[in-house]
């Protein structure tokens, strides 16, 4: 048995040898390409990219592009020969049909192994990291623990008539596509998602364009409670929000990653990619930002968040989105 | 000899500013118009008007014409009517308190629209509007009394954005009257409000109406008012229909929206064709000629005070209290009605953390650029062309005229995209030149249009004078044509260059690290609803956007009185 172990050990020491000579070898590669563009529509990432600096001297330069900017910009520049970016961050829908038009390259990052099967492509090409969570939020000035729902029925009570803020279920595509995960993973029945919806509109809630705008409202108490975003709660800190500890799940649009097929700096991207994914990167992107991430144990600093459920919507086709725009419309009016 | 009437052949001159004119606009519509026929959502496809069918088929979309014909008529008619009153009592009368007056006529100009609509909704929310909670306290009202979510509410803010462009055509066209008309009046014994309104008014009939035409044209392709005060009321016009369109759906189709699009740009084309027709006799609005001119001043007698009040009174409502409430949400840690808690908490985090982000630092140093740079070259342009659109009154200069209207007239959530899908077929994608150049030809517009009221009311005689006596072309529009439209110029140059401080729909789609903007970095802190962060760079944005209003005023006044 002795005699094995120094053979071991050897074979430890070769392959950690090759890993790391793999890995320093990316590095001096991406070091000679010097910088790495990233386009995303995620807030507020620039310590991520500070961090990377610090860590590699790669300078990584981000582009914030609107959801609804993002398509447009990225099939303008991909079909021109011109596209910029080397590493693409958006929802998943938006990097499917990406994928499709051969925009992306697969990459299996080293880092990818620690998250869970469900979020790598089998395709090897995108890597979910995260869910754009959405829940009930409220102003805890205003509204106390005890008041706030329970259950996402709840907010059908009439006590909330005239105090709900949401981004309008007619035109924005990722609350249409969160209504109707909550048809297909929370309610028990059609006929109470029904009821859900119904009961929501006799409300009246205030509608905005996107998500982006409504924690202000809940904010200044014009309406106290919301279907929003607990991630605010960290970037409007100290504003008095809390999100409504619900006994269902919460839902959300993934977030995933990938290499861009033409990319000027491939190395420096596969360097940006791994460190994106490590448990460093992720930190801070729940400290900063209050993301919800899928890196194992790696929570927001929300208090209970941790104990939720979190899951991910699927992806409606643009036929689906158009009917349940035109049923929503009939619903809610507008 | 006169230069007018029609001539039947495009003369060399013309043809060169329309060619210049029209590289500069045609090439992004035109991109959109393709991708409008196109399959897909990129510029060229096959051939379909698919696009068409659909939208101009939609159920809603004779309401929302509708509630599209009131917004942008109603924004208009007001922004006008109070840029007629302001004007006059600033240029035209004795009243105390000018420079005051005029900045604040033109401070809506230099504040994010987004910005400036947000304030109005913490000021008149019926939930709890601070001037809503204000009224109902002291009148012991149960109700809110105003719901700025409504109709009324989108004319009140829209118009109030609107007043500088309206205020800045009108004031130079006051200040170019020949005051001796009006003394006419009176010599004749007409009352001073007879003269105002059978002699002052229809002098200034054509800075009225390109008053009028530019707020609606403008108007129908404003987003920030309609998105933010329109959607919550449920009050949909044609630019929150296009975002339905495309923010409806992961592929967004910008063709499906420029098929909306090509609505508003031929309504706009409609509009500058009828308004170069009621203008067409020029010479009934000459009041500068070779006698000399002066816009005499007007005593206001005893009404000299109470009007000073009033006017101070509606601008501290409209103007002042909007801006003030900017000042203090950038103050407060996070958005919250005024209160003795709000007071205790205030905090300068806000303004440190704009003051040192190194983005938002590189973003004021590019759109300073851009708006001095931008601003200079745009109205040298400018200067040219709308001499072309007055003197040379010819089928060209009617097409230089359509042609300059053409960015400008497309919804500026669309115009952007099709800016795009034409520069990144140019060396000029992502770098600062393609926002220069973007700027330049979609808000010539703002240049030309105070520039052409302004050269309607200087009579030919005098060039002809130059003429005459010896002078060419250059000399005679460098010595006689330029410092007679100084008022004009200034007021162009100004509109365009807090245009450019605080433009938004082209930089969003154009800009890229190294050529990031100050609107940009604004939407950037909106789109979070980090309103603190909004309120300090909006203000930063005004400083900036006054000290050049004031300079180029001071500019204009110095060059003046040399004159």
């Amino acid at each position: 048995m002795k005699r094995w172990v120094p053979a071991l050990v050897g074979l430890l020491m070769c392959l950690s040898f090759v890993a790391f000579s793999h890995g320093d070898e990316l590095l001096q590669k991406a070091l000679q390409e010097g910088k790495v563009v990233f386009y995303a529509n995620i807030t507020a990432v620039e310590p991520i990219m500070e961090a990377f600096y610090e860590k590699y001297g790669v300078v990584a330069e981000y582009t914030r592009i609107s959801t609804s900017k993002y398509l447009p910009t990225v099939l303008t520049e991909f079909g021109a020969g011109k596209l910029l970016a080397d590493v693409l961050q958006a929802p998943v829908p938006i990097l499917e049909i990406l994928k499709k038009q051969g925009v992306l390259a697969p990459y299996t990052s080293p880092v990818a192994s620690a998250y869970p099967e469900w979020t790598m492509d089998p395709d090897g090409i995108i890597q979910i990291f995260g869910i754009e969570y959405v829940g009930i939020i409220y102003n805890k000035d205003v509204i106390s623990p005890e008041e706030a729902p329970k259950r996402y029925q709840d907010l059908t009570d009439p006590k909330w008539y005239g105090k709900i803020v949401m981004p309008n279920p007619t035109s924005h595509a990722t609350t249409i596509s969160w209504l109707i995960g909550l048809k297909e993973k929370v309610f028990e029945t059609e006929d109470e998602w029904w009821d859900f919806l119904q009961g929501l509109a006799a409300n009246e809630p205030l509608f905005v364009k996107s998500f982006g705008p409504t924690p202000g409202p809940i904010e200044t108490g014009e309406r106290p409670i919301g279907i929003s975003m607990p991630k605010y709660i960290i970037t409007h800190a100290p504003a008095p929000l809390d999100w409504a500890r619900l006994e269902q799940p919460l839902l959300g649009t993934p977030r995933g990653i990938a290499l861009s097929s033409v990319a000027a700096h491939p190395n420096a991207a596969k360097l940006f990619i791994d460190y994106w994914l490590s448990e460093e990167a992720m930190k801070l992107l729940v400290t900063n930002v209050g993301e919800y991430v899928l890196y194992p144990g790696v929570y927001p600093p929300i208090e209970g968040i941790k104990d939720a459920t979190v899951l991910p919507v699927r992806t409606l086709s643009e036929e689906e989105l158009e009917y349940w725009a035109e049923k929503f419309r009939e619903i809610f009016g507008g | 000899m006169r230069m007018s009437g029609l001539r039947p052949r495009i003369s060399p001159l013309t043809f060169t500013f329309v060619l210049i004119v029209g590289c500069l606009t045609v090439g992004p519509v035109l991109m959109l118009i393709l991708g409008s026929f196109s399959r897909g959502i990129g510029a060229f496809g096959v051939f379909t008007v698919e696009k068409y069918i659909r939208v101009y088929t939609d159920p809603s979309l004779p309401k929302i014409l509708l509630n599209t014909a009131a917004f942008t008529v109603g924004s208009s008619l007001f922004a006008t009517a109070l840029a007629l009153i302001l004007a006059y009592l600033n240029v035209r009368t004795d009243i105390p308190l000018k420079g005051l007056f005029h900045l604040i006529s033109i401070t809506p100009m230099m504040i994010p629209h987004i910005v400036f609509a947000t304030s109005w909704v913490l000021l008149l929310n019926p939930s709890n509007g601070i001037l809503n909670l204000l009224l109902r306290e002291v009148l012991g009202l149960k109700s809110s009394p105003f719901d700025i979510y409504s109709l009324g509410g989108m004319i009140l803010v829209e118009g109030l954005l609107d007043l500088p462009i309206a205020y800045l055509i009108i004031a130079p066209a006051m200040a170019s009257f020949d005051a001796a008309l009006e003394e006419a009046a009176w010599v004749s014994g007409g009352s001073k409000f007879r003269a105002l309104r059978r002699v002052t008014f229809p002098i200034l009939r054509p800075a009225i109406l390109a008053s009028l035409a530019l707020v609606i044209v403008r108007s129908l392709a404003a987003f920030a008012v309609p998105s933010v005060i329109g959607m919550p009321g449920r009050v949909y016009v044609l630019t929150t229909y296009i975002y339905r369109l495309i923010s409806l759906g992961f592929m967004p189709d910008y063709g499906r929206a420029a098929a909306v699009g090509v609505s508003v740009l031929v309504t706009s084309t409609v509009l500058v064709y009828v308004y170069r027709r009621l203008t067409a006799r020029s010479e009934r609005y000459v009041t500068i000629s070779a006698r000399g001119y002066k816009p005499a001043i007007i005593g206001l007698g005893r009404w000299r005070y109470p009007l000073s009040f009033l006017t101070s009174l509606l601008f501290l409502v409209l103007i002042v209290i909007p801006v003030l409430v900017l000042l203090y949400v950038s103050l407060i840690p996070y958005v919250m009605p005024p209160s003795a808690k709000a007071f205790s908490m205030m905090t300068l985090k806000h303004w440190n953390y704009v003051l040192h982000d190194p983005l938002s630092l590189r973003a004021l140093r590019n759109s300073v650029f851009l708006a001095l740079v931008g601003a200079t070259l745009g109205i040298l342009l400018s200067t040219f062309v709308s001499y072309i659109i007055v003197r040379v009154k010819s089928a060209g200069s009617a097409l230089l005229e359509s042609l300059a209207f053409f960015s400008f007239s497309f919804p500026g959530l669309v115009i952007g995209i099709g800016f795009m899908w034409f520069f990144v077929r140019t060396p000029l994608y992502a770098t600062i030149w393609a926002l220069l150049i973007g700027y330049i030809a979609t808000y010539l517009p703002y240049g030309i249009r105070p520039l052409t009221s302004t050269f309607i009311q200087i009579s030919e005689d005098l060039e002809e004078a130059s003429k005459v006596a010896g002078g060419g072309f250059l000399y005679t529009f460098r010595r006689i044509v330029v410092p007679l439209a100084i008022p004009g110029i200034v007021s162009g140059w100004i509109l365009m260059a807090s245009m450019f401080l605080r433009e938004l729909s082209l930089s969003a789609v154009l800009s890229r690290p190294g050529t990031e903007v100050l609107a940009v970095q604004i939407l950037r802190f909106a789109d979070d609803s980090l309103w603190g962060q909004v309120s300090a760079l909006g203000i930063v944005m005004i400083a900036l956007s006054t000290t050049m209003v004031t300079l180029a005023t001071l500019v204009g006044k110095h060059i003046g009185k040399s004159k």
